[in-house]
């Protein structure tokens, strides 16, 4: 009775990771006076007409959806900043630019609430979504390298959503690898009923294939 | 072939769709319960025979032995097998318990066997325990929370109200926003619209 | 009890940096780094007990102060800003709570006879992970092992002839996790015989890797699983 279920198969949910991007901080330039808020997640403000502040995102969108603040676009989601990653991404077939781990649900989350704060938004939106095209590729034949002689993956600069979408292929083909390297394969399998699957910790030995 | 009814006991399982429940297949079930006592018989009368033989004819003992340890596995994997059925659907029964209040709609109730309605009902109950233990509930908050609150526009003079939050005035036309909770109950009676942000 | 910062791991890897981090760092920060990993571990972590405990006092004083907020006629806006970021924070204590009853219903028999594990929990979860094994065992004995021969009717073994309890669901420590390194680790020995070669391990670098080999770094804080 083994329970074969796989539980990293989607740790986050789309819905959780939004949440956790809400975290990250924007510039907000609030057009109302407000005190300070003493949160459990910190402290923000003193909010002050024209005078910008930083906040959380959840936060910046609820003063925006009230009319209360306009946010400040980051540094990374200008027309310029975008356009050097996608030609960084395109001339490199392994390497990923370094961008916000949150950066796809945080460019949804402001395409959705503070449209017209973003300057040349046409440009933004589809120079974000051809990023992500670029990755995405890039994951997919990143994982073909993925091979018996992988130990273990490194992931540099992927982001959450990225993540999420290799977590459930890596984590299966590297434990599909791992196990059929373990000495535990040939040993008797009526002793060792599949509940049980743990070797003694050696893993297969292979050496870190570093991508 | 032995075991074969076990394995296809938990095929069935393993083809529906995940989180859902299909009726308890009684009959299968039953009829791997009577292969196991089967088994038991011949494991029985081999052991009987192994110990009258005594322990010098050599070879029938090994045949004897073997057969008798055929029996044996067949029992042990029906066992697993079985076991495997019921603990696969215990833990979407389990998972009802999280998302469902404490009865049972009847269209899954009808597909449980006797001793899962137990299952449900003294497992719901552990987990409420837990929950007053802590004095918190957990059935709520699923998913993670959005701005509770909504854009509405008044549609007909309501005046002065008291809300979960606040104090409101609540005149024609005004534009304002509550929580989607206290909104409901008026935009349901046309009171109030919703405006998408 | 350790929280989950780094605080105790006794690696000799904890500086003052750390240190420094460590108090700066909030119990909300703190809070949904201990969902982060209970969500993407595959075994029980320890039960945070003070943080929850801090966290539920938060929540309970901010519940107070909306309450005297929208009593004292304190603008709406502001009222419904400290809701919202209350509802955040309800809703990462009870996902956290929730994921470790989850994981406790799947192997509540395997936590209950392995006393690191069960060390892990906190009192009333010890009494929901009883609860769950006795809801279980019923269950079983009811459907299946009342009906079976004498000598196989174990939850816990296949038959009496089992030398060990071989039936009994458990986490897959060997399955891989996603982490990410807090700090530069230096070389690190993912595999205990030393046969392979040492992995560095950087800071805000994303790994996949089997979470057996970086346990102890889960549980020291060193690193996040994501």
């Amino acid at each position: 009775m083994a329970s074969q279920s796989d539980p990293h198969g989607s740790a986050f949910s789309a819905a959780e990771l939004e949440f956790l991007a809400e975290d990250e901080m924007v510039e907000i330039v609030p057009n109302i006076r407000m005190d300070p808020l003493n949160l459990i997640s910190g402290d923000f403000g003193p909010f002050r007409p024209q005078i910008a502040t930083q906040v959380p995102l959840w936060l910046a969108v609820a003063l925006k959806k009230r009319g209360k603040c306009t946010i400040r676009l980051p540094d990374w989601m200008s027309v310029e900043k975008l356009t050097q990653v996608l030609e960084a991404e395109r001339d490199s077939a392994r390497d990923f630019q370094p961008l916000p781990f949150h950066y796809v649900e945080i460019a949804r989350l402001l395409f959705d609430h503070a449209r017209d704060d973003i300057p040349d938004i046409y440009m933004v939106r589809s120079l974000i979504e051809d990023i992500k095209d670029v990755r995405f590729h890039k994951i997919g034949t990143g994982l073909e390298i993925i091979s018996e002689r992988t130990y273990a993956v490194k992931l540099l600069n992927l982001s959450a959503m990225e993540v999420n979408i290799v977590r459930p292929f890596v984590a299966k083909a590297l434990e599909t690898f791992y196990k059929l390297d373990s000495p535990e394969m040939i040993q008797d399998a009526e002793r060792r009923p599949d509940a049980r699957t743990q070797a003694p910790d050696r893993g297969p030995r292979r050496p870190l294939r570093p991508r | 072939m032995y075991g074969k009814k076990a394995s296809e006991l938990v095929k069935e399982f393993a083809s529906s769709e995940p989180g859902q429940l299909s009726a308890f297949n009684n009959d299968l079930f039953s009829q791997v319960l009577e292969e196991c006592n089967g088994h038991l018989l011949h494991l029985q009368s081999l052991l009987r025979k192994m110990q009258e033989d005594g322990p010098d004819n050599q070879t029938s003992r090994n045949a004897d032995h073997f057969g008798a340890l055929m029996h044996h596995l067949s029992i042990v994997r029906n066992k697993r097998c079985l076991m495997a059925y019921v603990y696969n659907r215990a833990e979407v029964i389990q998972h009802l318990g999280w998302t469902i209040e404490r009865v049972l709609p009847e269209e899954i109730e009808e597909k449980l066997s006797n001793p899962e309605k137990d299952y449900f009902k003294n497992h719901s109950a552990t987990l409420q325990s837990y929950m007053s233990e802590l004095d918190l509930d957990l059935a709520v908050d699923m998913v993670p929370p959005k701005d509770p609150y909504i854009k509405v526009r008044v549609l007909e003079e309501i005046g002065n109200v008291v809300l979960s939050d606040q104090f409101a005035n609540l005149a024609r036309h005004a534009i304002l926003f509550l929580r989607r909770t206290d909104a409901e109950h008026y935009i349901s009676q046309g009171l109030m619209e919703e405006l998408s942000s | 009890m350790a929280s989950s910062a780094g605080e105790g791991s006794g690696s000799g890897l904890v500086d003052t940096d750390d240190y420094e981090s460590l108090i700066s760092t909030t119990d909300a920060e703190l809070l949904k780094q201990a969902w982060r990993n209970e969500k993407a571990a595959p075994e029980i972590l320890r039960f945070e007990a003070s943080l929850v405990q801090r966290s539920r006092e938060q929540i309970q004083l901010m519940e107070e102060t909306i309450e005297e907020y929208s009593k004292n006629g304190v603008d709406a806006l502001t009222v419904s800003l400290y809701q919202m970021d209350l509802d955040r924070t309800m809703f990462l204590l009870r996902s956290y709570l929730r994921t470790r009853l989850q994981k406790i219903e799947k192997y509540a028999f395997h936590i209950q006879k392995t006393s690191e594990l069960w060390n892990l929990l906190s009192k009333p979860e010890q009494t929901f992970a009883i609860r769950c094994t006795d809801d279980m065992g019923q269950l079983f004995e009811q459907s299946v092992l009342s009906k079976l021969p004498d000598r196989y009717k174990s939850h816990l073994k296949q038959s009496v002839i089992s030398e060990e309890d071989d039936m009994v669901p458990e986490a897959h420590l060997d399955s891989f996790v996603i982490c990410r390194c807090k700090r530069f680790l230096g070389a690190f020995q993912l595999d205990e015989t030393g046969v392979e070669k040492p992995v560095d391990l950087e800071a805000d670098d994303l790994y996949a890797l089997r979470y057996k080999s970086i346990k102890p770094l889960v549980e020291s804080g060193q690193v996040d699983l994501v």
